[in-house]
């Protein structure tokens, strides 16, 4: 998975660069606030992947899903850490149950409003 | 099916049409004077919070979670509208039609009769959308309502108090009804289908026929000039098969944060503050529909500032004459779930 997560950093800011010069190292280390050899160590695996919210600003930066790079990294965004913790056995269910199912049939799990007795 | 999002409730029926949905929400406003006069539309200040009842089952009263639904916060004197916005269809160039009930403490804001399931078509108790695009207040007189004001259940002033000489029910009721997907795909064809019937010689008229939380209750405010649409369809023509309802609480938003932990939005400026500083009202036509007469029940109705005086109360603060002397006026090519306001009205048609 790590793996994964550095090459897809570096593919997307290549192919960003081919239309910007705002996608070169130094430019993306700057607007993420890191140093320019840090970008190239994590692109090319040498590290381990950066805290969430580094996270969170490069996925900003290259105009990527923060929860897809998350999860490119092995990492799951607090909130939705929050939102397990707070109901376990609830959400671990729900996961293990629709692990599989497509995609069109997770987008029809909406939560209704209830209609009671009036 | 009905949703809650982004403080909407969007009422959906995959099951009648991919078009047929409606969404629906609430608008700050401005309380219009409760003098006797008749004052245009105030504007959207916008949107109150909505939020699932059954997040906070242990701060609601239960009689709450029975009923289901949303809440919203209102402080006490606080007005407020309705913002319908039903899916636009680009294939046909129109938006879905819905009829759409909405009571108040189970009292129709159209009719004044109490909460059936279903509509009734004589006296109408269901407003049209999308040739209605905002509901203000009951409608008391042709071409005028009178606004929804927040005030505490039991204090008798709501609607549903005067109406039913009860104070049971309280916050809102809404149901929405689809039109019927035959009836809908009939009167308003694809429009590459109205070019070929033209071509074909059928007419172009088919393209178009046309402690525990205060519960707080709603009761009419002051006049306003807004028209409630006669339903220009059939009543055969709504799908009454298929149906959703909402029950949607008032929380006063004095203890809105003590249940959600979130604070309510601040207080509207009064309109007296509004009109003095030459900020727009709004004055709403539409020529081809006819507006209901008033509802018996309703405009037997005493307004707030009348029920105050005969109880030596004050229940409305700040209830001084105003002129509003900006007053756009907005016509029926609005865009689909325009709000009016400042904003919006920048580049109004």
């Amino acid at each position: 998975m790590r793996n994964a997560f550095g090459a897809y950093l570096r593919k997307r800011r290549e192919e960003l660069l081919g239309d910007s010069p705002e996608y070169s190292i130094r430019k993306v280390a700057a607007k993420i606030g890191v140093q320019p050899s840090y970008i190239s160590k994590v692109e090319r695996e040498e590290v381990a992947p950066p805290s969430e919210a580094t996270i969170i600003r490069w996925a900003e930066t290259l105009n990527e899903d923060p929860d897809v790079l998350l999860a490119l990294a092995g990492k799951v965004s607090a909130d939705l850490r929050d939102a397990i913790v707070k109901r376990p056995k609830v959400f671990a269910e729900l996961i293990r149950e629709l692990k599989d199912a497509p995609d069109h049939a997770l987008l029809r799990v909406v939560r209704e409003v209830r209609d009671g007795n009036w | 099916m009905i949703e809650l999002k982004n403080d909407s409730l969007v009422f959906s029926f995959p099951e009648v049409h991919p078009s047929a949905t409606l969404k629906l929400h609430f608008q700050r406003t401005l309380r219009i004077p409760d003098d006797d006069s008749t004052y245009p539309l105030p504007p959207g200040l916008g949107q109150f919070p909505l939020r699932h009842v059954d997040d906070f089952g242990g701060q609601v009263p239960a009689q709450w979670i029975e009923h289901g639904g949303v809440m919203f916060p209102m402080y006490q004197s606080e007005a407020m509208w309705i913002c319908f916005d039903s899916e636009y269809d680009d294939d046909r160039e129109v938006s879905y039609p819905f009829a759409v009930k909405i009571a108040t403490g189970k009292v129709s804001a159209v009719s004044g009769e109490t909460w059936k399931n279903g509509v009734n078509r004589d006296p109408q108790d269901y407003v049209v959308v999308p040739e209605q695009p905002w509901l203000d207040g009951y409608c008391v007189e042709k071409g005028v309502i009178r606004q929804f004001v927040a005030m505490p259940l039991g204090a008798g002033y709501t609607a549903e108090e005067q109406v039913t000489g009860k104070a049971e029910h309280g916050g809102l009721q809404i149901l929405a009804y689809p039109m019927k997907r035959s009836v809908y795909e009939e009167l308003f064809p694809k429009v590459s289908e109205r070019v070929y019937q033209r071509n074909m010689g059928v007419s172009e008229e088919l393209s178009y026929c046309a402690e525990a939380p205060a519960d707080m209750g709603l009761a009419p405010g002051g006049r306003m000039k807004q028209e409630i649409y006669e339903d220009s369809y059939r009543l055969s023509d709504w799908d009454l098969k298929n149906s959703s309802r909402c029950f949607v609480h008032i929380a006063n938003s004095m203890v809105w944060r003590s249940i959600t932990g979130e604070n309510p939005p601040t207080t509207p400026p009064t309109s007296s503050e509004y009109a003095t500083a030459g900020l727009p009202w709004f004055e709403w036509y539409d020529d081809k529909n006819n507006a209901l007469p008033g509802a018996d029940p309703l405009t037997g109705m005493k307004s707030v500032a009348t029920i105050g005086k005969e109880k030596g109360d004050v229940p409305l603060p700040e209830n001084a004459s105003v002129n509003p002397g900006n007053v756009v006026t907005l016509r029926k090519d609005l865009k689909p779930g325009q709000v009016r306001e400042w904003t919006e009205t920048a580049d109004r048609p």
